[in-house]
């Protein structure tokens, strides 16, 4: 007896595509464009333009605090954000103290990530950023809610018992170093620069925004709810995601409401000049096109889904 | 406010030996009373248990409530009784930071005494993929000492040495065994685990994220509209065709439809609050279970 083969409906067929066809096509959406730096038109949000423009408005010399939460499970963005931060203020002399308050990781990643930027203006014969000169690491405060609020009544008293090793080698306390040089409380502090994937930024926003100016550098996953700090204006400032790495990167490179520059936003008030030159298209750039392939695939595939369901309906009504 | 060379129990100069004998004196209480806890009638434990809750979060809302002393200077002398409680919480909250810091320290010791204690058993007694253990305890062991003894190295350089120690050419076998574990190994591993989320990610949106209500293709074509405002090409084309259609001239209305301003009107007139509203939930349930906790009226964790 001839056995009659039922063939799959155009719906049934789009509703069962192998989840390894899937993966495999997402490891080649995200893998390939890696390949490629290209620069893609963009336009920064009033977020990022309110980030930069804090940031290039901090005077020369100024002492700034950055927790520094992330480590490399959010690299894809907090890396790029890191880097951006860092090549701002060390090109702009601003000293700054790195302190963690979430991951045990976290001070060694930005110490790393520090002596990586470092390395990169030696060879291009640019003044390093010296520790206990320029920057400090104040370690890890496992207590995020304690150290806040430490921080914010008394930032001096906090960080009494922190030790550096200075020029000459011997331990020193941290507030002895130039890098705290007339700081005595948190208002003294140009701005307070939380980089984090994690809610550590809103430990530290409910306890210090009304003490200092705030900016963050959050992962795309922490953007939204950031947001809300933002709004409220408790947030001076902030980058949220690849886009805002690229944000960022874009207006390092060619400045921000600038005359001839790409970058307009007329709701930030300014001009502020970029750095042309020098390394300003790093991570972002390189990341920004993966961004793209795999922000369509995700859409492609909601949508593929979709219209098979509806398809498979429509047969089955029939 | 009086000026005064004086200062409070608290404002300790760090270091100094009055310091250290404070410091000395409460470890000797602290052990003396766990001492007594231990001794004491399981029946008599919540009360001394709620009592040292109940004075420790009376800290913090004391700190909260509790008018603060505007521009103090290091050397100002309280003025009066509201002064002299003000100076003292405030000179108290970075010692007691430290003391919720070092507590919070311990759960890291804990974690990993606890490790020990699981791997090292099925080590012992070779239970169930034990080699795993193995792998768990090699791995641990000797990311502590690779780290302390590059950590030991660099005690006591100079700036300018340290710099220069960083440099790849001048790496020790520390610095190497370091790097190769944390950076090498560690890190990247810590990324490989966090990148698997993509691929949930679209399973999910491909098997999941279905049209089945109204609610259900505004919040979709909503996410659509926010993920292609993060696209520069996406934002590049529906701009031209914006500009095309009149969006050249700033005051034409048709300047409103342009990605940045839909994802924006999107975000700020309906994400934001939406999220604004749930923490405002949280918070309220936090303050609830906070002050359940602050008066002992939470039954479980004490026996």
């Amino acid at each position: 007896m001839a056995q009659v083969q039922n063939e799959k409906t155009l719906g049934e067929k789009l509703l069962s595509i192998p989840r390894g066809v899937l993966f495999f096509i997402l490891v080649l959406a995200t893998a390939i464009p890696l390949r490629c730096k290209v620069t893609i038109p963009n336009n920064p949000a009033e977020n990022s333009a309110n980030l930069y423009r804090i940031l290039m408005s901090i005077p020369e010399g100024s002492t700034v605090l950055v927790q520094s939460d992330w480590t490399n499970s959010t690299r894809g963005e907090s890396r790029g954000q890191f880097d951006a931060l860092l090549r701002i203020l060390m090109r702009r002399n601003i000293k700054f103290a790195v302190l963690s308050v979430g991951d045990p990781q976290a001070p060694q990643v930005a110490k790393d990530v520090v002596d990586a930027i470092n390395r990169e203006r030696a060879e291009k014969g640019e003044r390093q950023y010296r520790r206990w000169e320029d920057w400090l690491s104040l370690g890890l405060f496992p207590n995020a809610e304690g150290t806040g609020n430490g921080i914010a009544l008394n930032m001096s008293n906090t960080f009494a018992t922190k030790e550096e090793s200075d020029a000459s080698g011997m331990k020193r306390k941290v507030m002895l170093s130039p890098v705290f040089q007339g700081v005595e409380s948190v208002a003294d502090i140009a701005a307070y620069i939380i980089v984090t994937g994690t809610k550590s930024s809103q430990i530290a926003i409910e306890r210090l925004n009304n003490k200092v100016t705030m900016l963050a550098l959050v992962t795309g996953v922490m953007g939204p709810e950031t947001l809300t700090y933002y709004a409220s204006g408790q947030l001076k400032g902030m980058s949220a995601g690849l886009k805002g790495v690229y944000d960022l990167e874009t207006m390092m490179e060619s400045g921000l409401n600038v005359t001839g520059s790409p970058n307009q936003v007329p709701a930030v008030p300014g001009e502020y000049p970029g750095f042309p030159g020098q390394t300003n298209l790093a991570k972002g750039t390189q990341y920004i096109l993966t961004l793209h392939s795999a922000i369509f695939l995700l859409i492609a595939a909601v949508v593929i889904g979709n219209i098979g369901v509806i398809l498979s309906r429509k047969k089955g009504q029939s | 406010m009086i000026l005064a060379n004086a200062t409070n129990f608290w404002a300790r100069e760090s270091g100094s030996g009055g310091l250290f004998l404070m410091v000395f004196l409460t470890l000797a209480i602290c052990a003396a009373l766990i001492f007594g806890l231990l001794q004491m009638p399981s029946r008599l434990r919540r009360p001394v248990v709620a009592t040292f809750t109940f004075v420790s979060g009376l800290f913090y809302v004391l700190l909260w409530i509790w008018p603060q002393a505007q521009d103090r200077k290091p050397t100002d002398l309280p003025a009066n009784f509201t002064e002299s409680v003000s100076f003292w919480l405030s000179d108290a909250l970075p010692k007691i930071a430290n003391v919720s810091n070092i507590l919070t320290a311990f759960l890291l010791g804990l974690g990993v005494f606890s490790l020990m204690r699981v791997h090292l058993t099925r080590l012992a007694k070779k239970q169930r993929d034990w080699s795993f253990s193995i792998v768990l305890l090699v791995s641990m062991i000797s990311i502590t000492i690779f780290g302390y003894w590059d950590w030991a190295q660099r005690q006591g350089m100079t700036p300018l040495q340290l710099e220069e120690a960083t440099k790849i050419e001048n790496w020790t076998t520390a610095r190497l065994g370091q790097s190769l574990l944390f950076d090498g190994l560690l890190q990247a591993m810590d990324a490989a685990m966090f990148s698997l989320i993509a691929f949930y990610i679209l399973s999910a949106a491909y098997r999941a994220f279905r049209i089945r209500s109204i609610e259900a293709t505004i919040l979709l074509a909503s996410a659509f509209l926010v993920m292609f405002s993060l696209l520069g090409l996406a934002d590049l084309f529906w701009s031209n065709m914006i500009n095309a259609a009149g969006g050249s001239d700033p005051a034409s209305f048709i300047n409103n439809f342009r990605l940045s301003e839909i994802a924006g009107f999107i975000q700020k007139t309906f994400q934001v609050p939406g999220i604004r509203a749930i923490q405002f939930g949280i918070g309220i349930g936090a303050l609830a279970m906070g002050l359940r906790l602050w008066l002992s009226l939470e039954k479980g964790g004490v026996s």
